[in-house]
């Protein structure tokens, strides 16, 4: 879990760098934030401030069902429904 | 100098209500506050003990009404830097506006500025667990409800860059994706996109923060891939054509400068006309720097931009007479001739047959007539980058030998290095302290007779007393002499304008520059501006745009009968500090290198003109800007400005700094929460999972950073959470013995409202003993317990983390034979204890105020005298002066504010 122990700034203004390989992920449909990570392959907490950073501003959305391990998964909001 | 009652320096909920009380008494207050809003830390709170009163609603109204009651005047985004004690009893306060670079007026708080921002950066009000952007607003229920736009300074890449080209924002820009928008804001300065992405020496990138850790971005190749790409999918700007304004401007030269203010120039609407003498258009663009860097069909390019604006370009049309343009109907003229002629060696045989200017052999080559030079041995005299030009053109053009003669030393050599370097690369090879004293040939052994180039008779040179140009002077060295036999003499020591050819119609200096204001650009004939090499000899294509772009400006200015002094073209902010940019992170863990390869790879020679840097793939184009530091936090992209509907950006907003007089000073400006990572045993910020009392409350706030409690390591949403009470407090070994006196109830309020929001979730609290003091206070504890909360006895000694992320705590568990126990958590939230805040130690001057042993503000009666401190006239309220939770911190203001009263009225009793 702590393979990777970047500092918080660095993560956090990387967002709008991985913004586009996750909803690349996202395309295929709703995925959790440990998938997504699996995905874009990078550690989970960092994918965590990216996917939050994202459905603050309106790009990605949870779907309200929790997965069987407890994780919410997270779709992408078309273009038109953030603007 | 504005006179108040009292001083309320910190909104926080004791400040607010320091400001409200004493506004209601009829007191004249000035409440001032760091942040963007008023409302301190209380308005970040999800509920509060023991009511569970929702913390915004019990907040909002005193945060409206101290910016709209009468009697406060409320200063959000400002600091009190420093407070002075008059001899009358009053106080005299200088107060700092911060700019928030956004008209208060205009902004309807619409965040359409945050959403376009490209900057994301730690959201402090959510403590660090989100992103925000750099222009934002602090919170949804700020007061005012007001963007602000986050600038520490000027990035050093912008800062440096002579052409005024944002390269920070075309850097975020390329980041987020948007490249177009990228290009664009490089138009902004200049046309020239696709050329300064290749032939710019980056000084930029000498500036770039990066450059102390990995290495610099390659800031110049992402201009270039903007270009690129922009050029890939359209030809021309993409951008409107204005409409004419009616004037007209002749512009004398078509290199960088010229194209540059012919570019600025047809944006503003003039009928733009270009008079080139060559038969191609670009100047030294198109003339001297070879293909293999700068492919001519990329300048094309970069001047079809200019020529879609409707600017007219005509070649072979060298001007002699300035004074006609302006009877032509020019209103305007801009000499930007550069500097086309060579500096002559001035030694004997210069007029062999063989021997030519760097300039000449560079033009011939680039308009097809350059000579053969198979099988020649060729030496080129200079250390200049026409030098190295005109080196590595030889070598392509066929020469089996090629050397560069230059009187001095490598580490004086005025060629950026790395054209040096790559010279090397392409076989060039450099005799440095050599000085040419002769060219011989063999028509008749005469040095003065007509014949070819045999060899170059030169002289060893060795470095002496700096001159003035700051370089060390070379001196020969008696009883040197020897020759370099060769073929061909390139002679690439200087270039010279040539303002002669004006006829003396702009003056002149002794070395043929036209004499032009370094500031307007006018020559002594007013309505003749002069840009670029011609008026500060010669220089690099990156000045000649920025001069280009400044004489656009003048004449601009000129034409519309405004002053051309008394303003700064580019206004900018301070630069930043690398060292503090750098300090923001407490480790770099950077990738740029695995995203942007080598400029150049591969050492095999040269082959033919093709361009030799390889272009940035988008993934590493991408991956490059993702590296940016973000120096200045703004990136200068203007995508804001774009955005905002009202136009309530102003970049050019600055600091003020004013002074007010006061009657009284009331410290209300809390405390500070301890850092967590300090009890490393817990490992908080090394285990995602462990956080603090602040981020659980932010969790479980209505405006919350995520769409529930979750694990911030993966998103889970956690099934067992503990807590660990007295976090660096009542703690010898962090130095802070004191109970924060809240801790204990802050979180069994989290106990209650996690089990509300997550009902399977189990929430165990390790504590030493629970101190529930207060008006209903132990009911709401065993209201917790009585909801399921478990409560342990014992100091947790260690935290250690699993694989999947779940946290073993082991404690020794008191009240069951002491016996060490190790329980599995998913999440553990650290009930962390509170701090002085010593910034107040800096408010004030001549006297000190005096701080308890713990460093709070000192009371020095506080049981009969509560709210008095050190210093008559100055008061504190709230958490300045120790640990209360919300009730005790407006009881305290209460007696802050009635100390204020009776201090400002007996000012009234005469003496």
């Amino acid at each position: 879990m702590t393979a990777s122990n970047r500092d918080v700034r660095e993560i956090v203004r990387e967002e709008p760098f991985m913004r586009d390989r996750i909803l690349n992920v996202l395309a295929e449909g709703p995925h959790t934030v440990p998938e997504i990570a699996a995905a874009i392959d990078r550690p989970a907490h960092e994918a965590m401030f990216w996917v939050m950073g994202m459905r603050r501003y309106g790009f990605v959305r949870e779907i309200k069902e929790v997965t069987p391990e407890g994780f919410f998964r997270y779709g992408a909001v078309q273009k038109e429904a953030r603007s | 100098m504005t006179y108040y009652d009292a001083l309320v320096v910190g909104s926080g909920i004791a400040g607010m209500e320091s400001a409200l009380k004493l506004g209601d008494m009829g007191y004249k207050v000035l409440l001032v506050e760091k942040e963007a809003s008023v409302g301190g830390r209380m308005i970040l709170l999800s509920k509060v003990f023991p009511t569970l009163d929702c913390a915004s609603c019990i907040s909002t109204p005193k945060m409206a009404a101290s910016i709209h009651h009468p009697n406060v005047t409320a200063l959000t985004y400002a600091e009190v830097d420093g407070i002075a004690r008059d001899g009358d009893g009053t106080f005299k306060a200088t107060i700092r506006q911060k700019p928030r670079f956004v008209d208060e007026a205009a902004c309807t708080g619409c965040q359409l500025c945050e959403t376009a921002c490209t900057v994301a950066v730690p959201d402090q009000f959510n403590a660090d667990m989100v992103a925000r952007r750099a222009a934002y607003i602090t919170f949804p229920q700020a007061v005012p409800k007001k963007a602000v736009l986050e600038r520490a300074g000027t990035s050093p890449c912008i800062y440096t860059c002579p052409a005024g080209i944002k390269a920070h924002g075309y850097v975020s820009l390329i980041r987020s994706g948007e490249y177009e928008k990228a290009f664009q804001l490089v138009l902004e300065a200049t046309p020239l996109v696709g050329t300064l992405g290749r032939a710019c020496y980056a000084p930029c990138e000498g500036e770039c923060t990066r450059g102390s850790l990995e290495g610099s971005l390659p800031i110049r190749r992402l201009k270039r891939f903007a270009a690129d790409t922009h050029y890939a999918a359209m030809s021309g700007p993409g951008v409107e054509i204005p409409p004419p304004n009616g004037k007209r401007v002749a512009i004398v030269g078509s290199g960088p400068a010229g194209l540059t203010a012919a570019w600025q120039l047809a944006r503003g609407g003039y009928g733009v006309k270009i008079f080139e003498a060559a038969p191609v258009a670009g100047g030294f663009l198109r003339l001297a720097i070879p293909a293999y860097r700068l492919p001519p069909e990329v300048v094309d390019q970069d001047i079809s931009n200019v020529t879609a604006l409707g600017v007219e370009i005509a070649t072979n049309s060298p001007v002699s007479d300035l004074e006609a343009l302006r009877r032509d109907g020019f209103d305007a003229v801009l000499v930007a001739t550069g500097t086309p002629l060579s500096t002559s060696l001035n030694v004997p045989g210069e007029k062999l047959e063989g021997v030519q200017p760097g300039l000449a052999f560079l033009r011939a080559t680039k308009l097809g007539g350059g000579a053969d030079l198979t099988g020649k041995r060729v030496v080129v005299v200079g250390g200049g980058n026409v030098a190295m030009d005109a080196a590595r053109t030889a070598v392509r053009m066929g020469a089996s030998e090629t050397t560069v003669a230059y009187r001095r030393g490598r580490a004086e050599m005025p060629a950026h290095s790395a054209e040096v370097d790559d010279a090397e690369r392409d076989g060039v090879r450099f005799d440095f302290l050599v000085a040419p004293i002769e060219v011989s040939g063999d028509a008749s052994g005469s040095a003065h007779a007509t014949g070819r180039v045999t060899d170059l008779r030169c002289q060893r040179m060795a470095l002496g007393k700096p001159d003035g140009s700051g370089r060390r002077r070379p001196e020969p060295i008696k009883g040197s002499e020897f020759t370099i036999a060769c073929d061909t003499v390139i002679v690439a020591i200087g270039m010279a304008s040539e303002a002669t050819a004006f006829g003396g119609q702009v003056t002149a200096t002794a070395n043929g520059s036209v004499v032009a204001d370094a500031h307007t650009l006018q020559t002594t004939v007013p309505h003749i501006f002069a840009a670029g090499d011609v008026t500060t000899g010669a220089s690099d294509i990156t000045r000649a745009v920025g001069q280009g772009r400044r004489a656009a400006h003048m004449i601009d200015r000129w034409l519309r009968g405004e002053p051309l002094e008394g303003f700064d073209l580019d206004d900018m902010l301070p630069v930043v500090d690398k060292g503090a940019v750098l300090a923001r992170q407490k480790s770099y863990d950077g990738h740029s290198q695995a995203f942007a390869p080598a400029a150049h790879s591969g050492t095999g020679g040269p082959a033919d003109f093709g361009e030799i840097e390889a272009a940035l793939t988008e993934a590493e184009a991408r991956g490059s800007a993702g590296d940016c530091l973000d120096c200045g936090v703004c990136a200068e992209c203007g995508e804001c400005v774009t955005a905002c509907p009202s136009d309530a950006i102003h970049l050019d907003m600055r600091e003020k700094v004013d002074e007010v007089r006061v009657g009284a000073v009331v410290v209300a400006t809390g405390y500070k929460l301890f850092a967590a990572d300090l009890k490393p045993e817990y490992g908080f910020g090394r285990y995602k999972n462990v956080i603090t009392g602040m981020q659980m409350d932010r969790l479980l706030a209505p405006t919350r950073p995520y769409n529930t409690v979750l694990r911030p390591g993966d998103g889970k949403v956690p099934e067992r959470i503990a807590y660990i009470l007295c976090t660096g407090s009542r703690d010898e070994t962090v130095g802070n013995p004191l109970c924060s006196r809240f801790c204990c109830m802050y979180s069994i309020k989290q106990n209650q409202l996690v089990m509300g929001a997550l009902p399977l979730a189990e929430v165990t609290v390790h504590y030493m003993d629970i101190r529930a003091p207060g008006k209903r206070y132990d009911e709401f504890y065993e209201s917790a317990k009585s909801m399921g909360a478990t409560y342990v006895k014992g100091r947790v000694a260690k935290v250690t983390e699993k694989d999947d992320g779940n946290l073993i705590l082991r404690y020794e568990d008191i009240e069951h034979g002491g016996a060490l126990v190790e329980a599995e958590y998913d999440m553990v939230v650290l009930a962390v204890g509170v701090q002085p805040n010593r910034d107040v130690e800096r408010l004030f001057s001549g006297e000190a105020l005096a701080l308890d042993d713990y460093h709070y503000v000192a009371e020095p009666n506080e049981d009969i005298d509560p709210g008095r401190t050190s210093i008559p006239g100055v008061f504190v309220a709230g958490t300045a002066s120790g640990a209360k939770d919300i009730a005790d911190s407006i009881v305290h203001a209460g007696a802050a504010v009635a100390q204020v009263a009776a201090h400002l009225e007996s000012l009234k009793v005469p003496a």
